[in-house]
This record gives structure tokens, C-alpha cells and sequence, in this order.
């Protein structure tokens, strides 16, 4: 229950953030994706079943908010959770460098897979030009972000999570 | 907990599978928002309200401090525009008052109907790259329908596309899948002013479909037409940039810069019910708009200008 409470806040907060003062950081007109970046790092810290479910809320909210269409993102939100929490086994959780390049990766991923369902079929071709100005950008952007972003939901996951063994000790004891 | 975990690949599945089919029944639908986005948005933007205006108010004494040099300058500067545009004004308003006696002997109706605005300001926008919306912090409590007109008092921002309870979601006209039909003021020229990816950023958007041996040039101010359902006609869009021929030869195309800074919008107006004989009057519009299209387009070889 903390746990979900936790991630809740996280993603509410990060849904104000991201639409209010995250856009007052915008280089060469490209925002960093911090939603798409605490999918990843909870896929990674948690594996599967939790980034899908972090991925499907971050999604819905956005649906909500900003979306022309309820499920277009929070599907996109779920399937990146899921995928990415599949390397979530066999990896240092203090190194840096899988999420830095799990999130790389996975930006070209999610924003591509937004131009091949929303802008391609607008007649827009021309895939060289939005992945100069914006994928790339973003991919770079993100990159750094998660640098930040991967270290304050490691310091909340290990906090949550030795909430959670205090507890568990207690109910064996019992 | 166990059922969940031996099923849990087909439970992700079918959540999948019932996610896009919910997103592709929902498109296009979503004009008022449902009641779990509703409670959500109770709590959410009265947060994004403070955040931004935070932001605003300290990106705004950021830039003040860069800027307090150059204000003297712009003061004095500003002071003979506003004598210069005073006077302007008052012949305006002359042109106006016999305006308003020519057409009242013409017994024509009012052809820039008076509107009643809502203001609202700006509390959060789209977190994406790929299109441009905000949120505003109007809704149906408000009185903000969905297709209502959003502008600042330089021109036209864009419409609602969904309202919330206590917010709505705005759709620039930078956006991609935004589309207003418009009019160069000067010629008379129609066309459609459509958001374009590669011009987003730069805050800028464009015309197509002008005629090939349209006038228009650059400097032009480009208006509403009205012959769209949602935007009245007469109001500002921006100015031509630059005019290119498309490669058929057949159209051309104008690069649009909106009267309107997208980069620094904070408050706007929501344009509601028409003030006065409201159901004559849109009457009276419709028919207009219908008889001022062949005249337009009649017009435009001689280059004259809109009625």
C-alpha cells in the first residue's frame, strides 16, 4: 500500500512538473520525456509487473490531460514498462549506465512508435526531419534527465523497500 | 495474487488489447471529459495553477532583471506609439460611428458580431514534443464549451477541445491537427492556416491552398474567413512571412507568423455567446458566409478587397 501510495505521488507530481515548469527548460523547442524516464527506472528497479503498471497510470494521466484519445498513451505507457522490466534482472542497480542506456534506447523506441501511429498517417514522411529535431534531441535530453531522475527513485525504492522487510519481519515473528 | 501471477502475460495482453480498442473508440470523442478525468483534474490543476504561476513569477523576475536597462528606452518609446495610436484611434472610431450609420441605412447586420468573453489563464501545457496543447483554468464550471473560440487581444490562439469541470484543454493553431480557414485581409485571398511540425518550434504555421495567381505577398495581415463552423470571421491570424509556389505549380503556400507570441502566453479570452439577437444573427452570418465566398473568389483576380 506505501508503495502504491509512493508511485502515485511521484507521478502525480511529476504530471505538474512536467506540464508547468519542465517547459520553461525546453532546448531547441524539446522537453525531456521525465514521465517515459520513471517508467524505465521503475521497470528497472522493480521489473515487469510494476513498470507496466507505473506505465499504464503515467499513460492514463496524460490520456486524460493532454491526450485526443483515453488509452493512446497509457497503452504505449504499459507495453514500455513491461518490456523494459525485463532487464531488470542482471544488472548493478547503483550503476548508472544500464538506465542511461535503457532509457536511449527506449526514447527512440516510444517516439517513433508516436510517429508511426499519429503523424505518418497526417502525411507527414519525412521521418529524417522529426528524427533530427525532435528524437534525437529527446533521446539525448532523456539521457541526461535520467541521470537525476534514476537516483532520486533508487533512493525511494530502497526506502520503501526497507519499509517493507521491517514489516515482513514483523509479521513473521508474530 | 496467485491467479495474477500464472496469468500474467495474458492478463498484460488483454489489458493491451482493450487499451487500443478504448483509445481508437475514444478518438474524436472526448470532448468532455469523464468522471474519473474530472476527479483527477480536481486535484491536479489547481496544483499546476500554483506551479506555474511560480514559474511565471520567477521566470518573470528573471527576465525583468536582464530587462530593467532597456525600459526606460522602451517607455519613452511606447509613450509616442500609444499618442500616435490614440489619435489613430479616434479616426478609427469616426470611421466606426459613420460605419455604423452606413449600414444601418444599408439595413445590414452587424458583420463582426460582439462576443462575450471568459478569461482564463494558462496552467499547464502538453509535455510532449509532438503537439501543441494547454490547459486553461476555465471549464464548464465557466461556461467554456467544447469548438469555442481561445484568443489574446493580438489574435487568435486556437479552440477548446475538451473541457473538464474547473479546466479545458486548448489546441493551438501551431498545432499539426489544427486547420482554421482563413483570408488575406488585403486581397481577399482564402486558404487554410494549418499547424506544421517543422514550423512548430519556431512558432510559426502555414496557408495553404492560395491560388497560384493570387497577390498575396509578404506583410499581409491574414484573418479568419469564416467559413469555418467554429471561427468567426474578421479575427486576427498573423502576418505572411514568406509566400513559396508549391512544386505543382498549381497553389501556393505562405508561412504564417501568428500575431500571437506562443512562447509568452499567460492569460487568454474565451470567446462565448454572441451579445445580443444571438439566433438571427447567426442567421443572418451563415448566410453571409455562404454569399461571401464566390464574391471572395470573384474578387480575387481584380485584387480587390474583402466586402
Amino acid at each position: 500500500m506505501r508503495r502504491v501510495i509512493t508511485l502515485a505521488v511521484v507521478l502525480f507530481l511529476n504530471l505538474i512538473l512536467q506540464s508547468t515548469v519542465l517547459q520553461h527548460i525546453a532546448i531547441i523547442g524539446v522537453v525531456p520525456n521525465t514521465a517515459l524516464i520513471i517508467i524505465l527506472s521503475m521497470a528497472l528497479l522493480r521489473g515487469s509487473t510494476e513498470g507496466a503498471a507505473v506505465g499504464l497510470f503515467a499513460g492514463l494521466l496524460q490520456d486524460f490531460f493532454f491526450g485526443s484519445s483515453i488509452g493512446y498513451y497509457a497503452f504505449l505507457g504499459m507495453a514500455t514498462g513491461y518490456i523494459a522490466g525485463k532487464f531488470n534482472k542482471g544488472f548493478y542497480r547503483e550503476n548508472y549506465l544500464m538506465p542511461m542506456l535503457l532509457t536511449f534506447l527506449a526514447t527512440f523506441c516510444y517516439e517513433s512508435s508516436i510517429f508511426l501511429t499519429s503523424v505518418l498517417f497526417r502525411g507527414h514522411l519525412n521521418y529524417l526531419y522529426f528524427l533530427s529535431h525532435i528524437i534525437l534531441p529527446e533521446m539525448v535530453y532523456n539521457t541526461v534527465c535520467t541521470i537525476v531522475i534514476y537516483r532520486i527513485l533508487f533512493s525511494v525504492n530502497s526506502a520503501t523497500e526497507e519499509k517493507e522487510k521491517f514489516k515482513r519481519r514483523l509479521f513473521s515473528i508474530k | 495474487m496467485n491467479f495474477f501471477k500464472t496469468y500474467k502475460k495474458q492478463i498484460f495482453i488483454l489489458l493491451a488489447v482493450l487499451l487500443v480498442l478504448c483509445s481508437f473508440i475514444t478518438a474524436g470523442l472526448k470532448q468532455q471529459t469523464g468522471l474519473v478525468g474530472s476527479a483527477v483534474g480536481f486535484v491536479v490543476t489547481p496544483l499546476q495553477k500554483l506551479s506555474s504561476t511560480v514559474t511565471g513569477y520567477v521566470g518573470g523576475q528573471i527576465a525583468s532583471l536582464s530587462e530593467e536597462r532597456d525600459l526606460e528606452a522602451e517607455n519613452e518609446e511606447l509613450k509616442a506609439q500609444v499618442a500616435l495610436l490614440e489619435a489613430e484611434n479616434k479616426r478609427l472610431s469616426l470611421y466606426e460611428e459613420e460605419n455604423k450609420r452606413l449600414s444601418d441605412l444599408l439595413d445590414m447586420a452587424q458583420k463582426y458580431p460582439a462576443y462575450e468573453s471568459i478569461g482564463a489563464l494558462v496552467i499547464a501545457k502538453d509535455p510532449g514534443n509532438w503537439f501543441d496543447t494547454f490547459l486553461i483554468d476555465a471549464g464548464r464550471n465557466k461556461g467554456v464549451l467544447p469548438d469555442m473560440v481561445v484568443m489574446e487581444s493580438e489574435g487568435i490562439i486556437g479552440r477548446i477541445t475538451e473541457t473538464g469541470p474547473n479546466y479545458s484543454q486548448v489546441q493551438s493553431i501551431l498545432d499539426s491537427r489544427s486547420s482554421v480557414s482563413a483570408m488575406s485581409l488585403r486581397t481577399g485571398d482564402l486558404g487554410v492556416v494549418r499547424g506544421d511540425y517543422t514550423l512548430m518550434n519556431q512558432g510559426l504555421c502555414r496557408m495553404e491552398y492560395i491560388d497560384a495567381e493570387s497577390e498575396i505577398m509578404t506583410g499581409d495581415e491574414i484573418v479568419t474567413s469564416g467559413l469555418s463552423d467554429v471561427y468567426p470571421p474578421g479575427l486576427t491570424i498573423g502576418y505572411v512571412q514568406e509566400v513559396v509556389t508549391d512544386a505543382n505549380g498549381l497553389t501556393k503556400y505562405a508561412i504564417i507568423a501568428p500575431a500571437v507570441d506562443f512562447k509568452h502566453i499567460s492569460s487568454v479570452l474565451v470567446l462565448a455567446e454572441e451579445l445580443g439577437e444571438s439566433q438571427s444573427d447567426l442567421d443572418t452570418s451563415a448566410q453571409q458566409t455562404e454569399e461571401s465566398q464566390p464574391s471572395a473568389a470573384a474578387l480575387d483576380g481584380e485584387g480587390g478587397t474583402a466586402p
